[in-house]
């Protein structure tokens, strides 16, 4: 059994963008059986952004699934983005789950686009002022709303989806100060407590590709920036030995 | 945005380099947070990659317009679109 996913985060995109990604798009119904995105679809988070990405995500010949990111909350114009979206056809996940029938099996994914904090040892905490409480706040519920998510879903092979990092691994790269802005340890602990395969996220643009959660859960960076092109493909099954983890091979093997 | 001392009377300081950063996230037509800025003797050199051609060039702009004094250099990319040509296998 295999199921292949494509991804990529971060692509920030706005009329001068359309058009870029689109050739390599339409590749993907000969190599992945579905297209996640990692969140920061948009620059601003622009009704008229949405419709670029709409233009240029939509119609693919693969499922589409999508969370929001940072950027998309910049011009509280949530509701109307997550229309546009629906509309042409992406999946927007928001504490949310779905389970597609992929020739390999039923492929689950659970996502939000989670919250900052920080890392085990070195995170914000519940305490103190009322804004630093609803931060920490903001950063539990996201979590519990993904751990809720992955737990509702009947599937063979189940893969979270947050555009915030669940781990510092993938943070390698990009300066210590902000990792409290990058990502929280408490995604890792929900990835952790549900049968998770695989875990994506973006959000890190100097950060790394390849990380690992505290109980064992691949993880892995898809933001453009990071992966340096249109969508990275991930093969995930029970088709290879454990030796072979993250054997790079040609294309379409 | 705080006018600084030592903008057009002497090297550029790290309040000019906290400033570039706040300046390219939160200004509308910019809204990068992924561009670092290196002081050197020259004057600052702007690093990281975006989106668009159009976007490397509005950021150094950008830049040049709000700091007119202080020499501004980019090395910033425009990434990379290309299909992959290699998977990851996952057991």
């Amino acid at each position: 059994m295999v199921i292949r996913i494509a991804a990529v985060g971060d692509v920030h995109l706005d009329e001068d963008v359309v058009g870029r990604f689109r050739p390599a798009l339409e590749e993907l119904p000969d190599c992945a059986d579905v297209l996640l995105l990692a969140g920061d679809l948009t620059r601003h988070g622009t009704e008229a952004e949405a419709r670029c990405v709409a233009q240029e995500f939509g119609g693919l010949g693969v499922p589409v699934i999508t969370v929001l990111g940072n950027h998309d909350h910049q011009c509280d114009q949530v509701p109307q983005v997550v229309k546009v979206l629906e509309d042409a056809g992406i999946t927007v996940l928001e504490g949310t789950g779905v389970v597609l029938e992929c020739a390999g099996g039923r492929l689950g994914v659970a996502g939000v686009k989670g919250f900052g904090g920080g890392f085990a040892g070195r995170c914000a905490s519940d305490f103190g002022e009322p804004e630093m409480k609803a931060f920490v706040r903001t950063t539990t519920d996201s979590a519990d709303r993904l751990a809720q998510a992955l737990h509702s879903l009947d599937c063979d092979l189940l893969v979270a989806l947050t555009h915030y990092a669940p781990v510092p691994d993938t943070l390698a790269g990009e300066p210590l100060e902000i990792y409290p802005f990058l990502g929280a340890y408490q995604l890792g602990q929900a990835i952790d407590s549900a049968p998770t395969a695989l875990a994506l996220h973006g959000h890190a643009h100097a950060g790394s590709e390849r990380g690992v959660t505290p109980g064992g859960v691949r993880v892995r960076n898809v933001a453009h920036p990071v992966i340096k092109q249109a969508y990275s493909v991930f093969h995930v099954g029970d088709h290879l030995d454990q030796g072979e983890v993250s054997r790079l091979s040609a294309s379409g093997t | 945005m705080t006018q600084h001392r030592g903008t057009g009377i002497g090297p550029p300081d790290e309040y000019i380099e906290a400033e570039i950063h706040r300046l390219l996230a939160e200004d509308p037509a910019v809204a990068e947070q992924g561009i670092t800025v290196v002081r050197r003797e020259t004057g600052l050199v702007l690093y990281g990659e975006v989106e668009s051609a159009h976007r490397r060039e509005e950021i150094v702009r950008r830049v040049a317009d709000r700091f007119p004094d202080v020499p501004v250099t980019s090395e910033i990319g425009v990434i990379r679109t290309e299909a992959p040509t290699q998977i990851e296998q996952l057991p």
